[in-house]
């Protein structure tokens, strides 16, 4: 798995079950979670969006997550797989934040009556917003020499990596002072503990967690032909496909 | 000492171009003529926002000049003078931050009692405002290296690099803006500005390793 | 001296993941030149980097005899690359002066005045680098070779921008050099002196 031409075989052959596995899920937990949930006894039917907002907002710190110790990885022993890994995920990552403010802005406006609020969570996700974008263009300024661009990238993720927990605890921090605590998205006491409201939900975190891995691995994928383009493997290979 | 030599160097080259010195201040000068222009000339207006923009002010005017840090020896080829001399990268690293911090930061703390003047600053606030400044404005030098270094061969690099620094500086400007909006309203800003003294502490230890990790895989 | 002694073996780099050259191997001892000639774009002064450790050798290696590492070899070599490495707004005596004080060298004024002297500086102590011509910022650069006094000279393309008198004080004074146990590895594109005169020629050639 370690090597360029191994790494895209293997994961040749999982592309397409995990697709299939991401859009099952996804169709049943949007299905289930927009019409078969409970409403909320507050919250009406405008919480059904929670079934989108919450899964993204997980993965925007999960991929997050995997950037950095991909990043980690691509500095420090030179892992050609894990530059590719580290740069497929960027772009979905930066996607998912992207979408995690978006639903929150539309979901806030029927709950709170506003599109933004500055609150730690919206705040810190709009900084996570920064930070992948800050990895993706130090990439894309270096764009003529890919080895390089990915390894000033990863020490872009690992520098955002060491100050998310700082970000996060001083953003905390500011709006407890300013504001009072933060307002929950779960919504407080509502019926979130209710098995029919979890379940979508679960199976929406799941299906993004395969999207993920569907999406990046195609990424990494492209990546690895892209930078290898002169390598006898990659001839072989598309020679072949 | 190698660290000295650099740093009078630099604080040499930066007094002989003096524009750079000055600039960030008359920069600072002219957009805190803007917000009266646009706000309202009214004390208890400009007053309520003063500690923010007095601070922000300072982490801009100190943003624009981080740049060239390193992008300025890089293109002249003096950086190479000082990598291939041997001496150890992180501590030049230092050197160069504090030949900045030298250069811009003294000059900002020095000049933010003008602006706070401007915006109607309560007196209570200038001693606090003073030592969070002091405090921060080598974390903002610090973090630069950081920034400059990773940015130092690509062209029109500013604005990639203040997307990339921002969210390191978030948390100082929570905590610095903070420490002087708490003392305006009679509160205690210790909490806040034993936090940035924490921040400076992790961005001494770690901003130059980080940089200097950078300049090694720019030269490669 | 020491006999410091420079082995490239195998050694390639690259530029967006290509080669930029077919293998070179070098061995330069003391006493011996080598010049590196080759097409614009062929990666001379990527090769130089690389030998100067501003760069990598993307494949193959490297190593400086009897050190091991890099920081002794960096103790033993002087770089003088493309952009000069002069602060436009020091002067040339601050120019000079503190290239060796980053070196740990320690200079006398006399001995900065006597090497812009023999650079053909003289008179110029307390101008700006930024007011020297093409050819004199070049002066001041190759000044610090004499000044610094490292056994291995690095050069790119050291030639241009210098007249007939600077070419031909710049050729006795890498022959003095190499005369005197030093070293010197250089790019040179045009300069049949210089080839004929060179110990090694390596050709970089497309790989």
């Amino acid at each position: 798995m370690g090597s360029p031409p191994s790494f895209y075989r293997i994961t040749g052959y999982w592309l397409k079950p995990l697709l299939i596995l991401a859009m099952l899920l996804m169709v049943y937990g949007l299905v289930d979670g927009l019409f078969f949930a409970p409403p909320d006894y507050q919250q009406g039917d405008s919480y059904r969006i929670m079934f989108v907002h919450v899964p993204a907002a997980w993965m925007s710190m999960f991929i997050y997550g995997i950037i950095g110790v991909s990043g980690i990885i691509a500095f420090v022993w030179r892992m050609k797989v894990a530059e590719a890994v580290m740069m497929a995920s960027a772009p979905i990552g930066a996607l998912f934040t992207a979408l995690t403010l978006l639903t929150g802005m539309l979901w806030g406006k029927p709950m709170w009556g506003t599109y933004w609020d500055w609150d730690a969570r919206m705040t810190s996700e709009l900084i996570l917003l920064f930070l992948y974008i800050g990895v993706m263009g130090i990439y894309s300024a270096y764009d003529d020499d890919p080895r390089k661009a990915a390894r000033l990238a990863a020490l872009v993720a690992i520098i955002g990596l060491v100050n998310l927990p700082i970000i996060r605890y001083s953003v905390v921090w500011w709006t407890s002072i300013h504001q009072g605590a933060s307002i929950s998205l779960m919504g407080g006491n509502s019926g979130i503990k209710e098995w029919s409201m979890l379940r979508p939900l679960l199976v929406m975190a799941l299906a993004t967690k395969f999207y993920y891995l569907y999406s990046m691995l195609h990424r990494a994928r492209s990546y690895l032909l892209r930078t290898e383009q002169n390598k006898s493997w990659v001839i072989k290979q598309v020679i072949e496909d | 000492m190698r660290f000295w030599i650099l740093l009078q160097r630099d604080v040499l080259v930066a007094w002989r171009k003096k524009s750079n010195i000055y600039q960030p201040l008359v920069f600072q000068l002219l957009i805190v003529t803007m917000f009266p222009l646009g706000l309202g000339a009214g004390a208890q207006t400009l007053q309520k926002i003063a500690p923010a923009v007095v601070w922000i002010l300072a982490l801009i005017s100190t943003l624009i000049t981080l740049e060239n840090i390193f992008k300025d020896d890089y293109e002249d080829g003096s950086l190479a003078l000082y990598v291939l001399s041997g001496m150890s990268l992180p501590l030049a690293v230092l050197g160069k931050a504090a030949a900045h911090w030298l250069t811009t930061g003294l000059p900002v703390i020095l000049f933010a009692p003008v602006i706070a003047v401007l915006l109607h600053l309560p007196s209570t606030a200038y001693g606090v405002l003073m030592l969070s400044l002091l405090i921060a404005t080598p974390i903002f030098s610090l973090l630069g290296t950081v920034g400059s270094a990773l940015i130092m061969n690509i062209k029109n690099g500013g604005m990639l690099l203040s997307v990339l620094i921002m969210p390191l500086l978030a948390p100082v400007l929570i905590f610095g803006a903070g420490a002087v909006l708490e003392t305006t309203l009679g509160n205690n800003p210790s909490g806040h500005l034993s936090l940035l003294a924490g921040c400076f502490v992790l961005s001494l230890s770690l901003a130059p390793l980080a940089a200097a990790a950078a300049i090694k895989v720019n030269l490669e | 001296m020491q006999s410091t002694i420079l082995h490239i073996s195998r050694a390639q780099c690259q530029k967006g993941g290509e080669p930029l050259f077919a293998p070179i191997d070098l061995t330069l001892k003391p006493g011996q030149m080598a010049v590196v000639a080759g097409n614009n774009g062929s990666g001379k002064t990527t090769l130089l980097e690389a030998v100067a450790c501003l760069g990598v050798f993307s494949y193959g290696g490297i190593n400086f005899a009897p050190y091991d590492n890099q920081e002794k070899w960096l103790l033993h070599s002087h770089y003088i690359g493309h952009s000069l490495g002069n602060k436009a707004n020091l002067s040339c005596l601050e120019n000079l002066k503190f290239a060796a004080a980053i070196n740990g060298i320690k200079v006398r004024e006399r001995q900065l005045s006597e090497t812009l002297d023999s650079v053909g500086l003289r008179g110029y102590e307390y101008q700006f680098a930024s007011d020297l011509s093409a050819g004199q910022k070049k002066r001041l650069a190759l000044g610090r070779l004499l000044l610094l006094n490292k056994q291995f000279w690095l050069l790119d393309e050291p030639f241009v921008n210098l007249d007939t008198t600077g070419c031909d004080w710049l050729f006795t004074c890498i022959s003095d050099h190499i005369n005197n146990g030093g070293a010197a590895l250089l790019t040179a594109h045009d300069n049949k002196r210089i080839h004929e005169k060179a110990d090694h020629l390596i050709q970089l050639e497309r790989p």
